[in-house]
C-alpha cells in the first residue's frame, strides 16, 4: 500500500511541477502583464515602474528560480493587480464555484448514470434512441450556446429566473442546468456503451441460464463491471469541480475561480493563474488516486494483480 | 375595550411603522448598470486605473477642481474650483469653492487640495530603490500607505512641470509649475488630479484600502468594492452640487455582451455599457429599451513602424494612408453613426483647432502613384492584428486591407492574442491598430503625449521624427497662442502627411443601452454623469 502511494504522490509531484513550469513559460513569453494591468495607454513610465517593482525585468530563469523557491516556502504569490496573496484570491471565489459544480455533478449522476442504464436495457427501442439523441444533443452543443439558450428562455422571454450574477440561489440554478446538461449526456453516453459492453459478456447469459431474475443479474453482475469506465469518467468530473465552470461562470457572470483564471491569464497575473492551477492539478491528481483505489474496490483482479502484470 | 387581536394588530402595526417611515423618506431609484469591466488594475485610485473602463465611474465618486462640460460643448466648468485665472506662465491661480464636503463628512480645505498633489498621494519623493520594493515587492508584509511606483510615473506624466501648490488662504490655491504651461488648467481637468480627503487617506491602513475606497467630493460615496465583480455607489445627501437624483448606482461586471443585453432585455439591469453597433437593432427591437451615445474624445488610428524595411520610405506610408475609404468604414461598419475626424484633432481645441485640415482623401490612383515612385514590388508587410480589442476592429481591419490590396500594397494580418504581442520586438512590426483620447483640451494632451519624445510610438521606437519632437517640446512649453498654433500646424503636417506615424481612421463611438423610460443622456467621454443635471429632464 505504502509502494502504490508512494509511486503515485510522487507521479502526482512530477506532474504538478510540469503544469506549473509549462504554465509559468506561456504566460511569460506571450505578453508582458505590466503593459496589461496598466493598459495600452498607460505612460511608458509607469509601465517600466510596474516592471520593476514586480521584477518583471529579470531574466525569465531568475523569476522561475524565485518563483519556485518561493513555493517552497509555502508562498505561492501576490496578484500583480492588487498585491492579495494569490492563494487568499483563490480560496475566497472556491465556495462559488463549488456552490456551482457540486450541485451539477448530482445532477449529471442522477440524470446521467439512469439514462444510460436505461438506454443500454432497451437497446435499439424508441427510448433508447430518444435518450441517445438527447445525450447527442447534451454533449455536442457548446454550453456557451445552451447557457445563453437558457437564458432567452428562462430569463428573459418568461422572466422566471435571472440571467447572470451571484445574489440569490434562484441566481444558480440556470447555470447548474447548464453545466449539468452537458456533463449528464457524457456519462450517460459512457454508461450505455460501458452496460452494453457487459451486458454481451458471457458470465451475464450463463447467469440468466442458471435462472437468475433479470433484475438480480443486472444489479449483482452487470452493474458493478460496467461501474469501471464510469467511475474514471466521474473522477475526471470531480477532478474539474474547482476549475470546471470556466465558460459557464463568464457566460452568467458568476464570480467563481472560472472568472478568475480567465481575468487572470488575460492579465498575465501569474501567482493567480499559476496557483489556480496547482489546485487544479492538485484535486485532479487525488481524484485520479482516489479512482485508482477504488478500481481495485470494484474489480478484485485489479486488487490482487502482481506488481507489472500490466493494467 | 380593546380586543386581544386589535391590541396585537396595533402593536405590528407600531413595530413596522419606523421601517415605514425610513423606505418613505427616500423614493429616490436606484440604477444597476451592466459594463464589461469596472477596473484593469481592481482599484479605484486616478492615479493608477488609467483605464477607459475606469473613467466611467470615477466621477460620480471624485472630482477635480476643474471639469469639462462632457454633455455640452466641451468647455471648461467650475468644479470644486469656483474660478480661476492666470498669474503668470507657470502659475494658476484657483478660487475653492466654500461648503465642500467629504464623504467623511469633512469639510474641503486648502491642505486637502495641496495633499491631493502633494508626494503623499503623487509620490513625487519616491526613490527607484524604494519603487522596487513597494506594494507587491515584499509578499506578506504590511507596505503601509506607500504608493505602488506605476502612481507616480503616472503623476510625473500627467504633470510634468509640477513644482507646487502654495496655499495663498484658506480658500484660495495655487498651482505652481518649474516650467511655463499653456495647459495647466486642461490638466487640472485629468482625473488623476481628483481632490481626496487627507484625514481619510491618513486613516487608511494600507494604500491599497484607500485606492478601494477613496473618500471624495463626488455625489455618490463608495458603498462597496467587490474587484472584478461589483462597485456600490450610494447617494452623498450632503453633495455640494444638491442632493443626488439616485438612491444607489450598482455597476456590475458582465464579461460577455450577450449577457449584458440579456440582462438589459429581462429587466435585471438598468443600463448595458459597451454595445458594439451590429448589436443596436437587437436593442431596439425592445420597445422598452433604447441605444444611447455617439462620439467621444478618441479616434481609431492605423500606426506606421517606420523601421520597417518598406515603411522605411515615407512614400509608401503616405501610400497606406491615400488607400483607405474612412467613409465607407463609418457607413458600413457604425451606421454612419461617428465620422471622420480633421486629423488627430478633436473639436474642444478651440483656437489651436486647425479648421481647414483633412484626414488623407481616399485616392487609390495616387497611393498607386506614390507605391511606384517608392519602387515597391509587393514585399509582404505585416499587420499585427488583435480580435476586436476595439469595437469593429477586425472587420475594419478587413476593409483596410482590402483597400491596401486594391492600390497594391501586400499587407498580411497576422493575429495577435494581447498588446504586448502587437508591440513585441520579436519578428517585424509593421502596422498596427491604436487609438488615441485627447484627455484635454490641447494637442499636447494627444499628438505631443502619444506621438512626441515621451510618447508610446517614440519611446518603443516605432516612429520618431526629430523635428516633430523639437516641436512637441516647443507646444509643451510655450504660451504664445500664434506660435503653438504654427507649431501644432507643423506637426500634423509632419505625422500625417510628410513622414506619417499614423493615419487616423474614424472618431470612436461609445454605446450604452438603457431602459427607454430613463431620462439620461451620456457624454462625449467614457465617463457616465448621474447628477441631477442629467437625470430626469426631458427625453
Amino acid at each position: 500500500m505504502f509502494r502504490f502511494f508512494g509511486f503515485r504522490a510522487l507521479r502526482a509531484a512530477i506532474t504538478i511541477v510540469m503544469v506549473v513550469t509549462f504554465a509559468f513559460v506561456v504566460l511569460r513569453l506571450s505578453g508582458d502583464p505590466a503593459l496589461l494591468i496598466m493598459s495600452v495607454d498607460a505612460p511608458p513610465e509607469a509601465v517600466a515602474a510596474f516592471r520593476t517593482s514586480w521584477g518583471l525585468d529579470e531574466p525569465l530563469w531568475v523569476q522561475y528560480v524565485r518563483y519556485f523557491a518561493a513555493i517552497f516556502e509555502g508562498d505561492l504569490g501576490r496578484s500583480m493587480r492588487d498585491g492579495r496573496p494569490a492563494l487568499d484570491l483563490v480560496v475566497e471565489r472556491i465556495p462559488a464555484t463549488l456552490a456551482l459544480t457540486i450541485p451539477a455533478l448530482f445532477i449529471k449522476l442522477g440524470l446521467g448514470i439512469p439514462a444510460g442504464i436505461t438506454a443500454a436495457l432497451h437497446r435499439n427501442s424508441l427510448l433508447d434512441r430518444t435518450v441517445m439523441a438527447l445525450a447527442v444533443a447534451g454533449f455536442t452543443v457548446p454550453s456557451f450556446v445552451l447557457g445563453l439558450l437558457l437564458v432567452l428562455l428562462f430569463a428573459v422571454q418568461l422572466g422566471w429566473l435571472p440571467s447572470g450574477g451571484q445574489e440569490s440561489w434562484r441566481h444558480a440554478i440556470l447555470p447548474v442546468v447548464t453545466l449539468g446538461i452537458g456533463g449528464a449526456a457524457v456519462l450517460a453516453r459512457f454508461t450505455r456503451s460501458a452496460m452494453l459492453e457487459v451486458l454481451g459478456q458471457p458470465y451475464i447469459r450463463t447467469a440468466s441460464a442458471k435462472g437468475v431474475p433479470w433484475r438480480q443479474v443486472v444489479r449483482g453482475h452487470a452493474l458493478p463491471n460496467a461501474a469501471i469506465p464510469t467511475v474514471t469518467i466521474i473522477g475526471f468530473m470531480v477532478g474539474s469541480l474547482i476549475a470546471g465552470a470556466v465558460v459557464v461562470e463568464s457566460v452568467f457572470s458568476w464570480p467563481g475561480v472560472g472568472r478568475l483564471l480567465v481575468v487572470a491569464v488575460a492579465n498575465r497575473d501569474l501567482a493567480v493563474v499559476q496557483c489556480i492551477l496547482l489546485l487544479v492539478a492538485a484535486t485532479m491528481v487525488t481524484a485520479n488516486m482516489i479512482v485508482d483505489l477504488l478500481y481495485g474496490l470494484l474489480d478484485p483482479r485489479l486488487r490482487n494483480a502482481p506488481r507489472g502484470a500490466g493494467g | 375595550m380593546i380586543a386581544r387581536r386589535a391590541l396585537l394588530a396595533t402593536a405590528a402595526a407600531a413595530g413596522a411603522l419606523p421601517r415605514f417611515a425610513i423606505a418613505q423618506a427616500d423614493q429616490r431609484p436606484s440604477v444597476t448598470i451592466a459594463v464589461q469591466k469596472i477596473a484593469n488594475t481592481n482599484t479605484l485610485e486616478t492615479l493608477r486605473e488609467q483605464s477607459n473602463v475606469g473613467s466611467r465611474t470615477w466621477n460620480s465618486y471624485a472630482e477635480t477642481l476643474i471639469d469639462v462640460d462632457w454633455l455640452g460643448d466641451l468647455g471648461l466648468l467650475p468644479s470644486l474650483a469656483e474660478s480661476w485665472r492666470r498669474i503668470d506662465a507657470r502659475s494658476l491661480e484657483l478660487t475653492l469653492r466654500d461648503g465642500v464636503l467629504f464623504h467623511d463628512g469633512r469639510r474641503m480645505t486648502a491642505e486637502d487640495v495641496a495633499f491631493s498633489f502633494g508626494p503623499e498621494r503623487m509620490g513625487w519623493e519616491m526613490s527607484t530603490e524604494q519603487a522596487r520594493n513597494l506594494f507587491g515587492g515584499v509578499p506578506g508584509q504590511g507596505q503601509g500607505r506607500a504608493a505602488p511606483p506605476e502612481v507616480l510615473a503616472i503623476a510625473r506624466r500627467t504633470y510634468p512641470g509640477f513644482e507646487k501648490i502654495e496655499i495663498v488662504d484658506a480658500c484660495t490655491v495655487r498651482f505652481v509649475n518649474r516650467t511655463p504651461d499653456a495647459t495647466l488648467e486642461g490638466r487640472l481637468t485629468r482625473n488623476t488630479g481628483m481632490i481626496l480627503s487627507q484625514a481619510a487617506f491618513g486613516n487608511a491602513a494600507t494604500w491599497l484600502d484607500h485606492a478601494r475606497k477613496p473618500v471624495g467630493t463626488g455625489p455618490y460615496r463608495v458603498a462597496e468594492f467587490r474587484p472584478d465583480q461589483s462597485l456600490t455607489l450610494e447617494a452623498f445627501d450632503d453633495y455640494w452640487g444638491g442632493r443626488p437624483p439616485l438612491r444607489r448606482i450598482r455597476f456590475i461586471e458582465v464579461p460577455e455582451v450577450a449577457s449584458r443585453i440579456n440582462a438589459l432585455l429581462s429587466g435585471e439591469v438598468d443600463f448595458a455599457c459597451d454595445m458594439p453597433p451590429d448589436q443596436v437593432s437587437t436593442v431596439e427591437r425592445s420597445a422598452r429599451h433604447q441605444v444611447v451615445g455617439g462620439h467621444i474624445m478618441n479616434h481609431r488610428l492605423t500606426v506606421f513602424d517606420k523601421n520597417h524595411p518598406q515603411l522605411a520610405n515615407p512614400l509608401i506610408r503616405r501610400a497606406f494612408t491615400h488607400a483607405i475609404d474612412r467613409q465607407a468604414i463609418v457607413d458600413a461598419l457604425w451606421g454612419g453613426r461617428t465620422r471622420v475626424p480633421k486629423g488627430l484633432q478633436f473639436d474642444f481645441y478651440g483656437a489651436m483647432l486647425q479648421q481647414d485640415w483633412e484626414a488623407p482623401r481616399f485616392d487609390l490612383a495616387e497611393a498607386r502613384r506614390l507605391l511606384r515612385e517608392a519602387g515597391y514590388r509587393g514585399a509582404p508587410i505585416p499587420y499585427r492584428l488583435l480580435n476586436n480589442y476595439y469595437t469593429n476592429q477586425t472587420p475594419t481591419a478587413q476593409i483596410l486591407v482590402e483597400g491596401w490590396r486594391a492600390a497594391g500594397l501586400n499587407v498580411q494580418i497576422e493575429m495577435r492574442e494581447n498588446f504586448p504581442q502587437v508591440l513585441s520586438r520579436d519578428g517585424q512590426r509593421g502596422v498596427r491598430d491604436w487609438s488615441n483620447s485627447a484627455a484635454y483640451n490641447d494637442p499636447v494632451a494627444s499628438l505631443s503625449a502619444q506621438h512626441g519624445p515621451d510618447g508610446q510610438q517614440w519611446q518603443i521606437n516605432e516612429w520618431r521624427n526629430e523635428e516633430f519632437g523639437s516641436l512637441s517640446r516647443l507646444l509643451e512649453s510655450s504660451v504664445d497662442l500664434e506660435e503653438r498654433r504654427r507649431a501644432f500646424r507643423r506637426m500634423l503636417e509632419i505625422a500625417e502627411r510628410e513622414d506619417p506615424a499614423y493615419t487616423v481612421l474614424h472618431q470612436t463611438v461609445n454605446l450604452t443601452a438603457k431602459r427607454r423610460d430613463l431620462r439620461w443622456a451620456p457624454g462625449q467621454s467614457f465617463s457616465m454623469d448621474f447628477r441631477a443635471r442629467n437625470w430626469g429632464g426631458a427625453a
